[in-house]
């Protein structure tokens, strides 16, 4: 018998639970998933409730009754150390959890496990840039359901004072100078302008994209080419063309280090120290680790052999470090295992990456103020994937050999960008890339495979992204046959 | 496209391409939209199935 951990019930977390119960006979295994809250939620459609279109109900259900259903211990807990040596008592790796609901809360407890699969994502760092804390004054966020909420809260209160004739300034982007998930606040602009000219407001709103990206439209992974009315353009043009379109202004290559009440106070490439007012702010935070602990059988820190700086696992990546120039796909992992502990997995976006994607910039002060890589939806969902199925075929075969595997620098990734809300009126860019991180040596030219890499606004984006909701939560809620839709 | 004239000449802002109203017209279109709706499914099937070969 085996026992197999998950930590995280997310894309990564949740798509492992479902393959790996479907894939290994109960009655013989293990399977228990930990998660400080009970529920999954689909985050691609947080950006609709930030604007009201959805509720959150709409995006999110309760784990409890399906790992019920499917025979997957659920414990609402969070992870704290890990143990990966066991101790004095435990003989297999443990992780040290403190359970989160209201029955247990503050309680430790070790988890014992044959296999571990820490997909637990970002730690949302907030905290790294003083004054951005969602509900923070005029500060939202989009990151959780929660957040969401609360942004179409106070995207509510800013309506009614433009109603009133009040003007007012709405700055999005990104809200640390390393910030990534540049993708999901370039979505939210949209919307949040979509939704003021629909109301007829547009006079007494400015729109402002603030950023760490060199470029508009870098999204955290270089930017893309795409073949378009007979030219080959970069995202740049796509993005910037998207703005103009709508009237937004955008501030790049801005490391944002504090709010105020009204003032975002950031620090550009050029070295300038510049202030920015604004009424209403959707910045994405800095991710890091959870600032998890390792040890090993004696009790000595081992933290440093299972996590990178960052607090993000160490997995098969290569983190030797190298100048831009010499970057490759080949530094990418493709198994997401831990090379000191085979049995620990790293799905998601709770890996370390190698180094971003984007070419890191140095402002004059000496801050870094680049896009960190970005880890979307689709490329979790198949870390995930992965994941269940190597570790299906090590416990069916007694071969540790990691037959399955999912590079960033070799799969394709599809975004779906929403720019407004509506079966007739809305729109979205339907944006494909391949490989996600750009290969140079396969495609000296672009860098990616311009034949499967693409944008295109439209109508038909929004049926899309609207018709990917209700699939993906079709198949996170297991419901028949949910295995045939894929990642 | 009916704010471009404020935009202040050679700032950044000044530069990018728009649309124009035809494209604008293939956007917003019903029947255009529901053959590149089909075909922006198969583009990305191709995407997704490389993705999990």
């Amino acid at each position: 018998m085996s026992n197999i951990v998950i930590l995280g019930a997310g894309v990564a977390g949740h798509t492992a639970a479902a393959y790996l119960q479907k894939g290994l006979n109960k009655n013989n295994h293990k399977i228990t998933v930990i998660s400080p809250t009970p529920t999954y939620q689909w985050i691609p459609s947080n950006i609709w409730v930030g604007v009201g279109r959805m509720t959150p109900e709409q995006i999110k259900f309760d784990l409890r009754p399906l790992y019920k259903k499917w025979g997957i211990e659920f414990i609402q807990a969070k992870a704290q150390s890990f143990y990966p040596e066991g101790d004095d008592q435990i003989k297999t790796g443990f992780v040290e959890v403190e359970y989160t609901n209201e029955e247990h809360k503050g309680v430790k407890r070790k988890v014992a496990y044959d296999y571990l699969i820490n997909a637990t994502g970002p730690k949302l760092n907030f905290e790294a840039t003083e004054g951005l804390l969602p509900g923070n004054g005029n500060i939202a966020s989009v990151c959780t359901f929660g957040h969401a909420s609360h942004a179409w809260e106070l995207f509510q209160e800013k309506l009614d004072k433009m109603k009133n004739g009040e003007k007012q300034i709405f700055v999005i982007g990104t809200g640390h100078p390393t910030a990534t998930c540049q993708g999901a606040a370039f979505e939210y602009i949209l919307n949040v302008d979509f939704e003021i000219k629909k109301r007829g407001l547009e006079k007494q709103a400015e729109v402002i994209w603030i950023t760490n990206e060199y470029e508009l439209g870098d999204f955290g992974m270089g930017g893309a080419f795409i073949p378009k009315g007979g030219f080959i353009s970069n995202t740049k043009l796509f993005a910037e063309s998207y703005f103009v379109e709508r009237n937004i202004t955008w501030i790049k290559r801005a490391g944002v280090k504090k709010l105020d009440d009204h003032k975002i106070y950031y620090e550009n490439l050029d070295g300038e120290y510049l202030e920015q007012a604004y009424d209403f702010a959707m910045l994405i935070p800095g991710f890091a680790g959870h600032g998890f602990k390792g040890y090993d059988k004696a009790g000595n820190d081992i933290s440093e052999k299972l996590f990178a700086p960052s607090g993000l696992m160490r997995v098969d990546a290569d983190y030797t470090p190298k100048p831009f120039e010499q970057w490759s796909i080949k530094d990418w992992p493709e198994t997401y295992q831990n090379p000191s502990y085979p049995n620990i997995f790293a799905p998601g976006i709770a890996f370390a990456p190698p180094h971003s994607i984007s070419k890191p910039m140095t402002s004059k002060n000496g801050t870094p103020i680049f896009a960190s890589a970005p880890r979307t939806g689709m490329p979790s969902g198949i870390m995930g994937k992965v994941t269940a199925d190597n570790i299906i075929h090590w416990i069916k075969t007694g071969n540790a050999t990691m037959i399955h595997k999912a590079s960033m620098g070799r799969m394709g990734a599809a975004c779906i960008v929403s720019a407004g809300y509506g079966m007739s009126k809305g729109t979205a860019a339907t944006m494909t890339v391949s490989p996600v991180v750009p290969d140079w040596e396969k495609f000296p030219d672009w860098g990616r495979d311009i034949k499967t890499t693409m944008g295109e606004p439209g109508l038909a984006g929004h049926w899309l992204k609207w018709l990917m909701h209700y699939m993906f939560l079709y198949k996170a809620k297991g419901l028949p046959f949910w295995w045939m839709i894929p990642e | 496209m009916e704010n471009r004239l404020i935009i202040t000449k050679y700032s950044e802002q000044f530069y990018p391409p728009t649309p124009n109203n035809f494209t604008l017209f293939l956007r917003r279109s019903i029947f255009f939209q529901l053959i590149r709706f089909f075909i922006l499914n198969y583009k990305i099937m191709k995407i997704v199935i490389k993705g999990h070969s």
